[in-house]
């Protein structure tokens, strides 16, 4: 047991931090605080496009795929430096649709769409839900019927964020209707939006992040596009899950605003007189992000060594993504008490603050991963049950 | 970054785990409940000497395993587990380390050995009133005597002093802070029996005038605070590991309860909102379990390790806290039940809360290093 980083991951995130500090010009943070943190503007692109010639997407893949063959630990740093930087990076392309599809999807696949997402051009979102199908996602209704040797899809997806943007839906679809259990008739596609029978309507959210609503009407693919075997999609489904929900709970955000504020209060001074930072409510808030934040890195941590070691928990998955989601609400609202009235001040107005304008933004955005990326009600029940052996009612 | 156990680790554990479960048990326990007698078990502890435990951190030179800290706070964590009435914490950890790391080479050949073989026993006087800063006494004061001192004050919560054979004691001079080797028995000690939470032997102990020769002395004021210091973070970090045996074990005994316990026909481990109030532990003490392990590994590798032990035990706080409500609550009336094994492990997770500063404190204390810019996140 040694927790703390080797000398190597040392420089690899000193390498990291230097590289990103140089990406982010005050041209592309411009377009991405204007994208809502999610990226797809132009700026946004031609910066994916240069770490995917630096060789730093898929650093954690293997080399035979393209990638640098580090451990996820090191991927996971590579994250955690990136979020940082405050660049929205495309995590569910890259750490969680793309180790899926080198490693389950087939020929074609492995050879036109792994290399575009390590090059960065290829974008990926993901369609789960429907109106009627989200935390029950096997109830899926949207249909991949085989006729010839095409595969006709129709349907209706919700929340499939990104999507606007991407240039592929990693699609849940019912391939047998008449399976054993809902689970057992799921296929996974990959589904070109570029398609004439491909649309979407915006959603927009309380954050202002927008989302969609797909809809697939009669687009044919033919083999290339089914991902993995024939209704053995579920498997992949809880496999990309399990990924993103590390990607999703990330600390190195937080530890950046953190550090932010701190330096803010310290710099802040009171009409009264003295720093705002002298202040005990203050000092007591700060702290407990701070304790808060060192057992989410440590969390993350973990499980990207698990990963590496190839004995990730199930519970402990749970646990990151329940703990991180629910931690990130109470950190906005402790720091936003920090700054007080200015931090409901919108980025839009003159006398934005900067720190306090981003957890105006972040506070409005933060109950999306409480339900999102599978509900924590589920993950609590998957904890009691593969962490502590506990019964679960029959559902 | 390594999360897993050496071999050699994952030995201790289990040699330790071994020991606690086939000689403590509730009945054991039971025997020193309302301090009926003493909570020490002479078996337990000879069996732990002999199996090389309680030299587990000591140098070989010194009959011990020559391991470090790491593996001593596995054997706390089992403690822990086991709520096993055995103090390991104040001699070997508040006690032997300080001398084994600090101590002249007379000091650790006089009490190093006999700690290793079970025969001799340290301790330490950490909490004066009001003041739970050993680093910083306020209400022991010492002055020179003889090359050695003349020290007078009153500590309290002494762990097992009637037992042991010197205890550390810090003091103010009028050059600094000093840190002694008493001897409990000495002329002008007196100890006054006190009754804690957890039955633990503990004492009020008075210091009138006590001689100390100079060979007794541990640190002198130009290193005494930095000794006491040191000696507060690691017994700080080994408060956090007995707290991870503690909470765990609590948890899964609450776990196992709720599987077994059926009303209207079914485990009320079934119903969603007993199995999310079990699940909010394990996320709770999984968050104890990595801060302590990195304060205890920081300590282990000789790093500045102040800031990891302040979180980890703001979490030791927090969580036993949670956890010991969580599990009362979940077993319904046995939670409380004397007759069920669960409530003394609730005295213990209310001992490793409080002592040595509880979250508030700590919280306080984190955010001041913050204040000053000596917290940032990394």
């Amino acid at each position: 047991m040694k927790v703390e980083f080797t000398p190597e991951q040392e420089a690899l995130r000193t390498e990291l931090r230097a590289y990103f500090k140089e990406l982010m010009t005050p041209e592309l943070t411009a377009e991405c605080n204007r994208d809502m943190g999610e990226g797809g503007g132009p700026l946004w692109r031609e910066a994916l496009l240069k770490m995917g010639k630096d060789g730093w997407i898929g650093v954690g893949w293997p080399k035979e795929l393209g990638g640098k063959g580090l451990s996820p630990i090191e991927q996971f740093i590579f994250v955690e430096e990136i979020m940082r930087a405050g660049y929205p990076f495309p995590f569910l392309t890259t750490e969680s649709v793309g180790p899926q599809l080198a490693e389950h999807g087939n020929a074609w696949q492995k050879a036109n769409i792994v290399p575009k997402i390590l090059s960065g051009e290829c974008l990926i979102a993901i369609g789960y839900s429907e109106p009627g199908a989200g935390t029950d996602l096997a109830r899926l209704k949207t249909t991949a019927v085989k006729e010839g040797d095409e595969w006709v899809i129709n349907g209706q997806k919700m929340w499939t964020s990104l999507a606007h943007f991407c240039d592929y839906v990693w699609l849940a679809c019912r391939t047998d209707q008449n399976a054993e259990k809902p689970h057992k008739g799921i296929s996974m596609f990959l589904v070109p939006t570029s398609d004439p029978g491909w649309s979407s309507t915006p959603v927009v959210t309380l954050g202002g992040v927008r989302t969609n609503a797909t809809y697939y009407d009669n687009i044919r693919v033919n083999d290339d596009a089914l991902v993995g075997e024939l209704n053995k999609g579920w498997k992949l489904i809880t496999g990309q899950l399990n990924r993103e929900r590390l990607s999703l709970v990330n600390c190195g955000p937080t530890q950046q605003l953190f550090n932010g504020v701190v330096k803010w209060a310290q710099e802040t001074e009171l009409p009264e007189g003295g720093k705002l930072i002298d202040q005990p409510w203050v000092q007591m808030n700060l702290a407990k992000v701070r304790a808060g934040v060192e057992a989410l890195k440590l969390v993350c941590y973990k499980q990207a060594w698990a990963m590496t070691e190839g004995n990730l928990e199930m519970a402990d998955a749970s646990a990151a993504k329940v703990y991180g989601s629910e931690f990130f609400i109470e950190v906005y609202r402790a720091l936003g008490e920090v700054m007080e009235q200015m931090s409901l001040v919108s980025e839009h107005s003159p006398q934005a603050q900067e720190h306090a304008a981003r957890v105006e933004r972040l506070y409005r955005t933060a109950s999306i991963i409480t339900f999102g990326g599978g509900t924590n009600e589920i993950q609590r029940d998957i904890i009691s049950a593969a962490g502590l052996w506990m019964p679960r009612a029959a559902r | 970054m390594n999360f897993g156990f050496s071999e050699e680790q994952r030995e201790v554990q289990n040699l330790a785990r071994q020991i606690f479960t086939d000689l403590v048990s509730p009945e054991k326990l039971k025997a020193s409940d309302d301090y009926a007698g003493e909570r020490f078990d002479e078996a337990l502890w000879g069996k732990l000497a002999e199996a090389g435990l309680l030299g587990v951190a000591l140098e070989e030179q010194y009959a011990g395993m020559g391991f470090g800290f790491t593996e001593l706070a596995l054997l706390v964590e089992e403690v822990g587990r086991s709520i096993a009435p055995a103090p390991v914490i104040p001699n070997l950890v508040s006690g032997a380390l300080p001398v084994q790391r600090f101590g002249t080479d007379e000091q650790k050949q006089r009490l190093l050995p006999g700690v290793a073989e079970g025969k001799l026993m340290l301790t330490a006087a950490l909490m004066e009133k009001h003041n739970e800063n050993p680093a910083s006494p306020r209400l022991t004061t010492a002055v020179a005597k003889d090359g050695g001192y003349s020290v007078s004050g009153t500590k309290l919560c002494v762990p097992f002093a009637h037992r042991a054979e010197r205890m550390i004691v810090s003091a103010k001079t009028d050059n600094g802070v000093i840190a002694l080797l008493v001897d409990p028995k000495a002329d002008g000690v007196t100890l006054n029996e006190m009754k804690v939470t957890t039955y633990e032997p503990q004492y009020e102990v008075a210091l009138k005038d006590v001689s100390v020769a100079a060979e007794d002395v541990l640190a002198g004021a130009d290193k005494g605070a930095e000794v006491m210091q040191w000696l507060t973070e690691h017994t700080t970090a080994a408060l956090c590991a007995h707290q991870v045996g503690v909470t765990d074990c609590a948890m899964r005994m609450t776990a196992s309860y709720t599987a077994e316990r059926k009303q209207f026909g079914v485990p009320v481990a079934t119903f969603q909102a007993v199995g999310h109030r079990a699940a909010n532990c394990f996320i709770d003490v999984e968050c104890l379990r990595l801060n302590t392990y990195q304060a205890v590994s920081r300590l282990a590798g000789g790093h500045n390790a102040t800031n990891e032990v302040q979180i980890a035990k703001i979490w030791a706080g927090d969580v036993g806290h949670r956890v010991s409500y969580a599990s009362q609550h979940l077993h319904g009336g046995m939670g409380i039940d004397r007759d069920y094994p669960l409530w003394r492990y609730c005295t213990w997770m209310r001992h490793n809360e409080m002592m040595l500063g509880s979250s508030a404190k700590n919280l306080a204390a984190l955010g001041k290093r913050i204040a000053a810019g000596e917290a940032y996140c990394q």
